[in-house]
């Protein structure tokens, strides 16, 4: 959510394999509308791990504000979250394992707080997210499902 | 031995969902001059390793005396690039069977398949480790259908 003259908060990352964070990013969009310093990296195998480490940095610096930037990457392991992880201690960032967009969405509405909450909210945004759709209707009292 | 990979990304998503479960290796020694004396930079390769599988961090001369010490079956090790790869089969070690997994693409280098791009130095390395007779490995992914002629 974009408000002209009020504080946007800290800069969104989302670093992943190929386009998927781009897209989590344009679904995000959707959903609020346009975002300002969001951005995503994808992380191409067939580049070398310093380049891909730059990158993430220089998108880092130009997404920052004075609170830093809350990095959501798609696989706890995977190298989108161990070179984010190898800038924790040059750049002030946290980094967000298992992106989804839930998770996604709650860390753009929470970027004007303190690094530290914005993760632990979008942690726990990402993982109230997922839900046994079909087994929440079936409980519900005088669905036409009945209970099972 | 279950197998020996060259990867750029050294652990990593690939490693960890696909080749540990592949292979049923519960030892992953990372054989890297560098990583060996940066301990940050293992605990983060380290993090999301499963419980029950243990992760070494050896420089490549200590390879060999390493590897005597484990069962063969049950170690995956991982080289960053195709001179280290050669440099610990020139050290003592002569394995059968070599991975080539992610080896990263810049200028003036061929391209052998999506993941793996080689510099002439490269080449060199994986024909000198072909003539001698180890098996050249180009799956990037355990069920790879990737054909890559090697020799060119």
């Amino acid at each position: 959510m974009a408000e002209t003259g009020q504080e946007i908060g800290a800069g969104v990352l989302v670093v992943t394999h190929g386009a998927f964070g781009r897209e989590l990013i344009n679904a995000a969009e959707t959903v609020l509308g346009p975002q300002e310093r969001t951005e995503s990296v994808g992380v191409d195998v067939d580049k070398g791990v310093d380049k891909t480490v730059e990158a993430i940095r220089s998108a880092i610096q130009r997404n920052s504000d004075n609170r830093g930037t809350i990095i959501l990457t798609d696989l706890f392991g995977g190298s989108p979250t161990t070179l984010s992880l190898s800038l924790l201690k040059s750049e002030k960032v946290e980094v967000v394992t298992g992106v989804n967009l839930p998770m996604l969405v709650k860390a753009l509405q929470s970027r004007q707080k303190p690094l530290a909450e914005i993760a632990s909210d979008a942690a726990e945004a990402g993982r109230q997210g997922i839900k046994v759709a079909g087994a929440l209707l079936n409980a519900k009292p005088g669905s036409k499902k009945g209970k099972h | 031995m279950a197998l020996i990979r060259i990867d750029s990304r050294l652990i990593h998503g690939q490693v960890i969902e696909s080749w540990l479960p592949y292979t049923g290796a519960t030892v992953i020694v990372v054989a890297n001059d560098e990583l060996s004396v940066d301990i940050m930079q293992q605990q983060i390769m380290s993090l999301a390793i499963p419980g029950g599988v243990e992760c070494l961090f050896v420089q490549l001369d200590e390879l060999e005396a390493q590897l005597s010490d484990l069962a063969e079956e049950d170690v995956l090790v991982l080289v960053s690039n195709c001179a280290d790869a050669r440099r610990a089969y020139d050290l003592g070690w002569s394995y059968d069977d070599l991975n080539i997994g992610n080896v990263h693409y810049s200028p003036g280098k061929k391209q052998f398949s999506p993941s793996v791009s080689l510099s002439s130095e490269e080449e060199g390395c994986l024909r000198y480790l072909y003539k001698k007779g180890v098996v050249l490995d180009f799956r990037c992914v355990p069920n790879d259908p990737v054909q890559v002629r090697f020799p060119a």
